[in-house]
């Protein structure tokens, strides 16, 4: 999709940059993990569902709260907020599961609440900063979003579901 | 074990083979398909193995069937598509495009000879121009492509077939046609091929009844115009019949009777097709109206066979792709899973106020489980669907190789998924044909050995540990480690000295790998196992091979229960449900805890009628989390697995069902100890207790 002439034929200002954000930046579904703001990828999320109590599996990680039956599929079932280090993670009735798509898999992802969906524009996406969080892999943030006074946190959760560490799926399908 | 086999001997008498022609059709066609996709797709200058090796299975495979139904036509020439294909992935030709054409046009070919086999048309296709042209392109050198682009013209060596040398005039009828353009390219095709003959439209090209006409004269046979023709039209489209005033046909009309002189003996019938009244059809052809005699002849002729075909299709079978079943049955799962809800929901009803209300919750019930039980028997079916296919085939191949083969079939009633079933019938194919081919030995050389003359094959399915176990044994002579290693070095294998006797009996699956001296029809060229391999691995399964030289090899399959239903014994630990494959499950009883003993300070066992038993406990392997002390698992459910039995310790039986294996791994991972999951009535999902795993377990 070439863009380069859209502006011109658009007044200046918002819009023109809308229509960039559309090209570059794209849409996040935003949602909250303790007082954090993140952002992910629009296009990777199937469904948004509220949190039922799993079931569980043995010897995995705390993070993988087991697998539910997501319409005859079963779905195993990530808690966001334990693996990415949040102080506490309750379920209550606004605890939902944003269900993804990665992979050609089905994941759910338990987070604290799920709040928009933003439209990016690339120029208002800053680079993540350099942190030296010992705890928390920071590989999988690939940016720092500003929408007037929030700070979303854009996240790769592709990458992140996928991730070894993550023990979601097999070494070759990760890989692959 | 006798008895068994001799009944299945007996059954395999009675069975018609050709219930399995249209699964052998279908099959045929999609080789077809799929080897003319990578044909087309393959890049000559730099052809990768894995296509190449992949085009060679295709054929491979198509071969193979043929053979098994006595398609000798389709077979042979397959052979040679082979023959060329496999000088082309072992490198030892470079692949040209004139190959690509002569592949191509084969596969023209042989669906030809499948729609006539399949009764669906009468033309007897000539291969042997591209027979002949396989030869040439197998020695390195080059066809002519004219030649070999018409296929039925008569190749420079191959005598020519009895034809006119004399003009004849034709009357051509093309259509019913929905594009009448196409004809146009038959009157190009003349153009073309200029000592075919002249052709001139006798009609404006716009007759009413889609029909087109020409005026044809020609020196050419009948049939190699036909086929001619059929590059621009389909077959049953064209008729050929002599030109005569008004398009009628008049006895005595010059050409008339050349044109039935001229044909091809046995032009338009199945002349290997037993029974065929060849000669008599042929007779009455001669008084035919003109117009219908070519067309009219074969389906007459045809007519037997069709009408067998017909009494097939009678008890039609649909194919419908494995996705839509699944679709279906999640969707009953989904359903079941309502209705559980309902039921429950409506139990604190005065049944008297809402009679209406529960009898029709009864019927939905009732329904549900109908439907259910409906939707799940259209994916299973017996193995004996696809052990009757062996005996006859057995029985052909030990006749072809002068061997004597006894077949033995165990647990034909082990039923297994549908998709399963199809995808497992080709590796078995081959694994029986090697078995008969490689394993067992010439009578003579077993009396050698003292060995019974006739041979055994053992083809055994059971459900074993959370998988479906398919066994082909024989009893011939086995595998022989260092020729196997031997081998592997010259194909250039990496295959040290000190590698184990199964690391050894692997190296028969690389691609292009086959110890047996002498490529035949039957195997040898190492592509079997190959595919054995891709296929069972494709479906999540492994195979074993298990020899000992001079008795014989062993071949397991195993396969994971993808979508097969089970009969499960639900199991409470704490508050999760765990499912036991009630197959494996042998009894059940209440303990006192004193009754187990600790063996060396670890392990536990129990006693069990004079039999100690290890024990494990569910709550401490899936580490259950215990929220009433109070409770404690006091009930032992003694499970068999791999020839093993253990004990193991739960809190409560809650029941009996019948559960749906879901595969834990398209989403997730493989757990230990759990061979699946299950979603049970109320919605929530319960892990299947992987038996054999457990068992294995207490082993260490």
């Amino acid at each position: 999709m070439s863009t380069s002439n859209v502006p011109a034929l658009r007044p200046e200002g918002a819009l023109a940059a809308k229509s960039q954000a559309g090209a570059s930046g794209g849409e996040f579904l935003t949602f909250r993990l303790g007082a954090e703001e993140y952002g992910i990828d629009i296009l990777k999320v199937q469904e948004i569902r509220s949190y039922e109590p799993p079931t569980r599996i043995a010897n995995a990680p705390d993070f993988i709260k087991g697998v539910v039956n997501l319409r005859g599929v079963i779905v195993p079932i990530v808690d966001l907020r334990l693996k990415l280090g949040c102080p506490t993670a309750e379920y209550n009735s606004f605890t939902v599961v944003i269900v993804l798509n990665v992979k050609n898999r089905v994941v759910g992802a338990v987070v604290d609440s799920v709040s928009d969906v933003l439209e990016l524009a690339k120029d208002s996406i800053r680079p993540a900063p350099e942190l030296s969080s010992s705890s928390v892999d920071t590989s999988f943030i690939t940016g720092i979003g500003a929408v007037a006074d929030r700070m979303l946190i854009l996240m790769d959760i592709e990458g992140l579901m996928s991730s070894a560490d993550m023990g979601l799926m097999e070494a070759a399908v990760a890989a692959a | 074990m006798a008895d068994m086999s001799s009944e299945s001997a007996s059954a395999s008498a009675g069975i018609d083979l050709s219930q399995f022609y249209q699964v052998f059709f279908e099959e045929a066609g999609e080789n077809l398909d799929s080897m003319e996709q990578l044909l087309l797709a393959l890049d000559v200058e730099a052809a990768d193995d894995e296509e190449l090796n992949a085009i060679f299975r295709c054929a491979h495979s198509i071969k193979g069937g043929a053979a098994t139904f006595g398609f000798s036509d389709v077979a042979e020439l397959t052979h040679q598509m082979e023959t060329l294909l496999d000088k082309l992935r072992r490198h030892e030709l470079k692949p040209t495009t004139q190959m690509v054409d002569v592949l191509l046009q084969s596969g023209d070919a042989l669906r030809g000879q499948l729609a006539r086999h399949q009764g669906a048309s009468s033309v007897v296709v000539d291969t042997s121009a591209l027979v002949s042209s396989y030869k040439i392109l197998c020695e390195g050198g080059t066809v002519d492509l004219k030649a070999v682009a018409a296929p039925p013209p008569p190749p420079a060596a191959a005598p020519a077939p009895p034809r006119t040398t004399t003009a004849r005039l034709l009357e051509l009828r093309v259509g019913p046609l929905t594009d009448m353009s196409l004809a146009d390219n038959l009157v190009e095709l003349f153009k073309e091929i200029t000592d075919l003959g002249t052709i001139e439209p006798l009609d404006a090209g716009t007759a009413a009844d889609g029909y087109r006409r020409f005026k044809v004269l020609t020196s050419s046979a009948d049939n190699d115009l036909l086929d001619l023709f059929t590059f621009h039209v389909a077959r049953e489209q064209v008729h050929l019949s002599a030109f005569g005033p008004g398009f009628g046909f008049h006895e005595g009309a010059p050409g008339a009777p050349e044109i039935v002189e001229d044909k091809d003996p046995g032009y338009g019938f199945f002349d290997d097709a037993p029974g065929m009244p060849g000669a008599g059809a042929s007779g009455t052809t001669e008084v035919k109206p003109v117009e219908t005699q070519a067309v009219a002849a074969a389906p007459k002729a045809a007519a037997p066979k069709a009408e067998a075909k017909a009494a097939s299709m009678d008890q039609s079978t649909l194919r419908v792709s494995i996705e839509k079943v699944d679709q279906l049955i999640n969707l009953v799962g989904e359903l079941v899973i309502t209705q559980a809800m309902l039921a429950q929901n409506s139990r604190g009803l005065d049944p008297g106020l809402y009679q209406q209300l529960s009898s029709g919750l009864a019927d939905l019930e009732r329904n549900t489980r109908d439907l259910q039980e409906s939707v799940m028997s259209i994916r299973m079916i017996p193995m004996s669907m696809v052990f009757n296919r062996f005996p006859r085939m057995l029985r052909d191949l030990a006749a072809k190789l002068g061997k004597k083969v006894e077949l033995v079939t165990q647990g034909e009633a082990t039923e297994l998924d549908k998709s399963l079933v199809e995808k497992i019938t080709d590796p078995l194919t081959h694994l029986v044909r090697n078995s008969c081919d490689h394993g067992i030995e010439m009578p003579e050389e077993r009396a050698a050995k003292g060995k019974p003359e006739q041979g055994t094959i053992t083809l055994v399915a059971s459900h074993q540990g959370g998988s479906i176990v398919i066994e082909v044994r024989d009893d011939g002579r086995g595998l022989n480690r260092e020729k196997l290693i031997k081998k592997a070095r010259e194909k250039g294998i990496d295959a040290p000295d000190s590698m184990s006797d199964a690391e050894a009996w692997g190296l028969i699956f690389a691609p292009g790998f086959s110890t047996a001296e002498q490529v035949t029809d039957v195997s040898g060229r190492g592509v079997g196992m190959d595919v054995v391999k891709k296929n069972i691995t494709s479906l999540g399964g492994t195979v074993e091979i298990d020899s000992a030289e001079g008795y014989g090899m062993k071949v397991s399959v195993r396969l994971p229960l993808t979508l097969a239903i089970m009969d499960g014994m639900s199991v409470g630990v704490g508050e999760e449900v765990y499912i036991l494959p009630l197959s494996s499950v042998v009894e059940s009883f209440q303990v006192e805890s004193n009754t187990i003993k600790t063996v060396a300070g670890s392990g536990r066992v129990v006693e069990v009628r004079d039999e100690y038993m290890p024990v494990l406990a569910i709550e401490e392997i899936f580490a259950v989390p215990r929220f009433d002390f109070e409770k404690t698992s006091n009930i032992m459910v003694v499970i068999e697995a791999e020839g093993g039995r253990v004990a193991v310790l739960v809190d409560e039986l809650l029941g009996q069902q019948q559960v749906v294996v879901k595969n834990l791994e398209s989403n997730y991972r493989k757990v230990t100890d759990v061979s699946g999951a299950t979603i049970m009535g109320d919605g929530r999902v319960a892990l299947i207790l992987d038996v054999g795993s457990l068992v294995r377990r207490s082993r260490h």
